[in-house]
């Protein structure tokens, strides 16, 4: 193992009874970094999260954090950790400063003043019964809880969810600060658009299996380039039609619009040799891309690089 | 400092405080129709009964301080009431908290199942001496007025002391059956059989024909010797003391053994 891996996930697998959790899964996180764990709900992505953590066992394979076995090393390693369950629940008869003493003194403590700074910024009241708060304040509980002790890798399982848009900006803060910090982070979700704003790396899985794994720059050149193009002669519909990777055409009086999944030089040539009124490209779109990813067969996949 | 343990006893401290005083007060109401029962109207009702059946019912002796506590308080209504505790807490120790969705978060701590469920099994040992502690002060209390005098403040401890052992060894079945499993329903339906059957066994032991089978009871550990009338019996106590270590070991062999469920 590299120095510098703290997640290593070498064949693993997990099956409960007949049903499939995970397939030979080959995954290796480094140091440092963000790392964007992707996949519909039911794809596995809690049971590699649990596996990590040691509350369930791999069925074959092995996982390592930090070069440990997650299982003999477990309460070590559960120092180094912070982790937020995809459905964060503590007994709700507790007030929130209390339940987070708790679990802070269970680490060993955690200065007053970090708890109530990240209070603050998630605009959390220390004084509420855990009963009393909303969905999203319970989720305020959970973050406050996995980000308090500056571990070393954070695990978190579905963080944004029930989260309103500003705490999701506030999150993502959170995120950036641990990355500059230098901790790790491993988190999942079932929506791109979180995840492509913090994470160095993605990985997408489905049906237990790893479907692709990338820079989200690289995914991003992978992704469909959209283009609106109004010409001021007619359209070269032909030459269009050529090109590698172009999908979607259709032609609307002096406009064409199509979806485009290679890289754009051949269509520039195209446009030199006529006239343009307006050239509009959208920014790539990775969410469907990933969906793309998502479809149950292959066919779909092979529609985007049609 | 703050821990598992103390944790668990603050989070149940309404539970405890309940079942301790409950019982405390049940036990003292009972308690105090001695000075009636003494009289002998009671005596006489119980005369009528067959040999066989005041056997079973443990009242041979009704009419003497012991034999009316033997029988009545420490007989059947005090450790009713401890065992259910004992089951409820020990339910909720592992299995009731997994369901819960609880656990998951606590174990992904640096906290070891090991320390988990020996944390848990000691918060319920605790609430459990509470509970008998408190029945002993309630005891204590009301031992002049209510003509139970005969009884010296030690006997009473010893079946107190036996009362936390018993209620301790039901809860720890309903941990070992939690931490097998994981499930709440298990655990809890599970230690309560084991409860009734073991009741069973203790009282009716000699109308089966086999006497024996009181052996296999907690209740014959907890009351078979009387300790209301002979004080300490050190063998029945280090029995049931035995029987909660080994519960315990097996629950943390199988807890550590197998997935959580989410």
């Amino acid at each position: 193992m590299a120095m510098g891996d703290v997640i290593q996930l070498e064949k693993l697998t997990k099956t409960y009874g007949t049903r499939r959790g995970l397939v030979e899964l080959n995954l290796t996180v480094t140091e440092g970094e963000v790392f964007g764990y992707l996949g519909p709900n039911g794809a596995g992505k809690s049971t590699t999260i649990r596996l990590l953590l040691d509350l369930i066992r791999p069925t074959s394979g092995q996982a390592r954090l930090f070069g440990r076995d997650p299982h003999e090393h477990a309460v070590e390693l559960h120092r180094r950790i912070g982790y937020l369950a995809g459905d964060f629940v503590v007994n709700p008869r507790q007030r929130v400063g209390e339940c987070l003493t708790f679990l802070a003194d269970l680490r060993g403590g955690v200065p007053r003043a970090r708890i109530q700074e990240l209070a603050a910024r998630l605009d959390l009241d220390l004084t509420a019964r855990i009963k009393a708060l909303s969905k999203g304040n319970r989720q305020k509980v959970g973050l406050i809880q996995a980000f308090m002790h500056h571990p070393d890798l954070l695990i978190l399982d579905e963080p944004t969810s029930g989260l309103d848009p500003l705490v999701q900006q506030t999150f993502l803060d959170l995120v950036r600060e641990a990355k500059a910090a230098g901790q790790t982070v491993f988190m999942s979700s079932h929506i791109m658009a979180e995840v492509e704003a913090v994470a160095d790396r993605v990985g997408i899985i489905r049906e237990g299996r790893l479907v692709a794994l990338d820079t989200v720059a690289r995914l991003r050149d992978h992704a469909l380039h959209r283009f609106e193009i109004t010409f001021t002669g007619p359209i070269d519909q032909a030459a269009l039609t050529t090109l590698p990777g172009i999908s979607d055409l259709t032609i609307d009086g002096p406009t064409a619009r199509f979806a485009l999944a290679t890289d754009p030089n051949e269509l520039i040539q195209i446009l030199a040799r006529h006239q343009v009124t307006s050239l509009r490209a959208s920014e790539p779109d990775l969410e469907e891309l990933f969906f793309t990813y998502y479809q149950p067969t292959d066919a779909a996949k092979e529609t985007s690089h049609a | 400092m703050p821990n598992v343990l103390t944790k668990t006893l603050w989070d149940s401290r309404r539970s405890l405080t309940g079942f301790a005083a409950g019982t405390a007060l049940v036990g003292t109401m009972y308690a105090g129709f001695y000075p009636q029962v003494a009289d002998g109207a009671m005596g006489q009702a119980v005369e009528g009964f067959s040999p066989a059946l005041r056997e079973a019912l443990n009242m041979e002796d009704i009419a003497s301080a012991a034999g009316y506590l033997g029988s009545s308080v420490f007989g059947i209504i005090v450790p009713l009431i401890a065992v259910i505790y004992g089951i409820a807490t020990g339910t909720r120790a592992i299995a009731g908290d997994e369901e819960a969705g609880y656990l998951d978060l606590l174990l992904a701590h640096p906290v070891s199942r090991t320390r988990l469920l020996l944390h848990r099994s000691a918060a319920l040992a605790i609430g459990a001496g509470i509970l008998a502690g408190l029945v002993l002060l309630a005891m204590l209390a009301i031992r002049n007025t209510a003509h139970l005098d005969t009884v010296s403040i030690d006997q009473f401890a010893a079946q107190c002391v036996a009362l936390a052992l018993l209620s301790t060894v039901f809860g720890s079945i309903a941990v070992t059956i939690g931490a097998a499993t994981g499930s709440r329903a298990a655990a809890l339906a599970g230690s309560a059989a084991v409860g009734v059957l073991a009741y069973a066994a203790n009282t009716f032991a000699t109308q089966l024909g086999a006497d024996g089978l009181r052996y296999a009871s907690p209740f014959h550990y907890y009351i078979g010797n009387e300790p209301l009338r002979n004080g300490f019996q050190w063998t029945d106590l280090g029995i049931l003391a035995a029987t909660i270590a080994v519960l315990v070991l097996i629950a943390t062999t199988v807890f550590n053994r197998r997935d959580l469920t989410s």
